[in-house]
């Protein structure tokens, strides 16, 4: 058993880092009272090392380790290396946020509270067994209520995490209840376990009468879970509130990173549970269980999350609700790569996370550059930007232009995979509706570029002057958005070489 | 009907009662007693699955500790304001007691007829796995991960009800 676990520990090296750099944060933060960009920089620096032992996992290996409780393979270090690039983004961010450093409160918490959030989704990302699964689930939400609270003298923000709280422990409460009854089916919480215990027929499914009712009802219950983590309607309600309400640097974490370890954990718990290790398909595709046939539940939740996040979007008028809906809308076209059930789908997924995460977090970036200056994030004050700030109304343009999903940005190729994927496996009723969703997205991104360009700006029309540092990390951002779309090979190969999951074959 | 099946059924009714009692006691200090009752049957059901240790656990902290703290903060909060708790019914609860009710229904024929092998599955060795050795053993071996987990986990929690609830913004 030690020698297991001392085996183990070898290939889970960026968690310990986060953990000791989440311990020492707090623990600096005390000697350096004052010294809040300091703490920023140590947890910079912590990441950087997180980041360095993850790609160093980046090499096929694919292990089952802590007795089955947590898995490490190409598909995790994938969505690892996603998490811990956009943590960096959030806490440069961070760094530079008018609304964060004002002065007003102590921010060294901040930071690692940061870390313990991306703690949460690395173990989110590899938990392969459901009491991992809840665990590290809990850990993101927790720390994500507290993030979202952080600025506790405006009263949106502690709105927003109070709102959170309530739905999230009420969906990791029926996610919970749901674990008991797949237990009790099963008799086993492992991911493999289940899989094997039904396989052997353990809860006959195709027995006349039974029709594994209770399966389905447990699992629509773990959906609730899963689509409240990465906001799939009709499990979305917090999601406008809390992206208004919070911090905007959490706001642009919590739609990138907590998304994708939620997609991560999903996927993995659909996949790995329920394939049919018996019935042999071509390589890289894969059946779902008969009699138990889920696909169909998480396409249904797919048209509904992009078509509601879509059409409730068009009546926003402060940006960052906008972004709120149009992070749902695109949890619905993502959502459209589970279903497919091959190896192209997940692989376009992956694909998308990245280009997702660039034109994202790149929106929120710009968003809050200008909120920095002009103090709001109306849709209405924005006329006239294109003439006061060329280059960061060009920038959000950008991001908006990819958000759509048209050439020549990574949008585009993001989309292109996925629908591809969809019309292979013969899903066209589906990619229809997709794409119908995509020209109404237009609409409401469209308004804001309107207002930049081609309105008179209203009351105030002095040019607005960003830092070099601004420009920089605007820059950062906006070159993989344009490049992915232009190069895309060398990701479209490391998103096809990470498809391989731990149980799947 | 065995003796085991009757004990089950007697402590699974009078928990939903209590439990029943605890939402619809219009005394706040009465809901909070009728819980500490539905803990106590908890804790004579874990007894019957031979979960000693969690049994114990189950008294000393829930009906215990947790309950304590809850009956102060109740005596503090409410000082003879019992009578503002009273509800209306609206469609939008009837609507949900419905779904409810389904959702149970469901639950309940789908388990019916599933034709599971493991419910009617005793382990062989339950007595042994219920005591704080055996629990302790699975804790700091097979569980090990999870219980590590929990520790970073109480961690951020203490530091966010730290950030959450301290008063002086500056620090």
């Amino acid at each position: 058993m030690l020698q297991q676990i001392l085996e183990s520990l070898k290939l889970f090296q960026p968690e310990i880092v986060l953990t000791v750099v989440l311990c020492a944060s707090i623990l600096l933060d005390l000697i350096f009272r004052n010294k809040p960009n300091f703490i920023g920089g140590f947890v910079i620096a912590g990441l950087l090392l997180a980041g360095y032992f993850v790609i160093e996992q980046a090499n096929g290996v694919t292990q089952s380790i802590f007795s089955d409780m947590y898995a490490v393979d190409p598909f995790s270090v994938f969505f690892k290396a996603l998490i811990i690039l956009s943590a960096l983004f959030v806490v440069v961010f961070s760094l530079q946020s008018k609304e964060l450093n004002n002065g007003k409160r102590k921010l060294g918490e901040f930071y690692s509270l940061l870390i313990a959030l991306s703690l949460g989704m690395l173990l989110m990302t590899g938990a392969s067994n459901l009491l991992m699964m809840y665990l590290a689930l809990e850990l993101t939400s927790l720390t994500s209520y507290i993030l979202a609270g952080y600025k506790k003298e405006v009263p949106d923000s502690s709105e927003a995490s109070l709102k959170y709280v309530i739905y999230g422990s009420l969906s990791s409460g029926m996610m919970l209840y749901g674990i008991s009854i797949i237990y009790g089916l099963t008799g086993s919480l492992s991911i493999y376990g289940i899989n094997e215990a039904l396989s052997m027929g353990g809860v006959n499914l195709l027995a006349p009468k039974s029709s594994g009712l209770a399966l389905i009802a447990a699992n629509v219950l773990m959906i609730v879970g899963f689509g409240y983590k990465i906001s799939a309607v009709p499990f979305h309600f917090w999601t406008p509130d809390v992206y208004e309400g919070a911090p905007i640097t959490i706001t642009a974490f919590l739609s990138v990173a907590s998304k994708a370890a939620g997609f991560a954990m999903m996927m993995r718990y659909f996949f790995v549970t329920y394939f049919d290790a018996v019935a042999r398909s071509m390589e890289g595709h894969f059946t779902a269980l008969p009699g138990f046939d889920w696909t169909y539940i998480i396409a249904i939740i797919s048209v509904l999350t992009m078509t509601l996040g879509n059409l409730i979007a068009i009546w926003q008028n402060n940006l960052k609700r906008l972004l709120a809906y149009s992070s749902i809308a695109h949890a619905g076209y993502m959502l459209m790569g589970v279903v497919v059930l091959n190896n192209e789908g997940i692989s376009a997924i992956l694909i998308y996370f990245v280009v997702y995460l660039f034109m994202n977090l790149g929106a929120f970036y710009t968003v809050m550059l200008i909120a920095n200056k002009i103090g709001s994030e109306d849709i209405d004050a924005y006329k006239g930007l294109g003439y006061r700030a060329p280059f960061i109304a060009v920038s959000l343009s950008i991001f908006l232009i990819a958000l759509t999903g048209l050439p020549p940005t990574a949008g585009f190729i993001g989309k292109l995979y996925l629908f591809a994927a969809l019309i292979n496996a013969k899903w066209i009723g589906l990619a229809i509706i997709g794409v119908l969703n995509i020209v109404v997205s237009l609409y409401y991104y469209a308004r804001v570029f309107r207002n930049m360009f081609l309105r008179d700006p209203e009351k105030d029309s002095s040019p607005i002057i960003f830092q070099p540092i601004h420009i920089l990390v605007t820059l950062a951002l906006v070159i993989p958005t344009i490049l992915l779309g232009l190069y895309f090979s060398p990701l479209v190969d490391i998103a096809q070489a990470s498809v391989k999951m731990m149980g799947l074959m | 009907m065995s003796i085991d099946t009757i004990v089950f059924f007697t402590l699974a009714i009078s928990s939903i009662i209590s439990a029943i009692l605890v939402i619809t006691r219009r005394s706040p200090i009465m809901s909070v007693v009728y819980l500490v009752l539905n803990f106590l049957i908890l804790a004579v059901i874990y007894l019957t699955l031979q979960a000693q240790f969690i049994a114990v656990i189950q008294v000393i902290v829930y009906a215990g500790a947790i309950m304590v703290l809850f009956l102060f903060v109740v005596m503090l909060l409410n000082l003879g304001k019992e009578e503002a708790l009273t509800e209306k019914i609206t469609y939008k609860k009837r609507v949900a007691v419905g779904l409810v009710v389904v959702m149970l229904v469901q639950i309940i024929v789908g388990i019916m007829m599933s034709d599971s092998k493991f419910t009617r599955h005793i382990a062989p060795n339950a007595e042994q796995i219920g005591t704080v050795e055996g629990i302790g053993k699975m804790l700091f071996t097979q569980y090990l991960f999870p219980f590590e987990v929990t520790s970073v986990l109480l961690l951020a929690a203490i530091i966010g009800a730290v950030v959450l609830a301290k008063k002086r913004i500056d620090g």
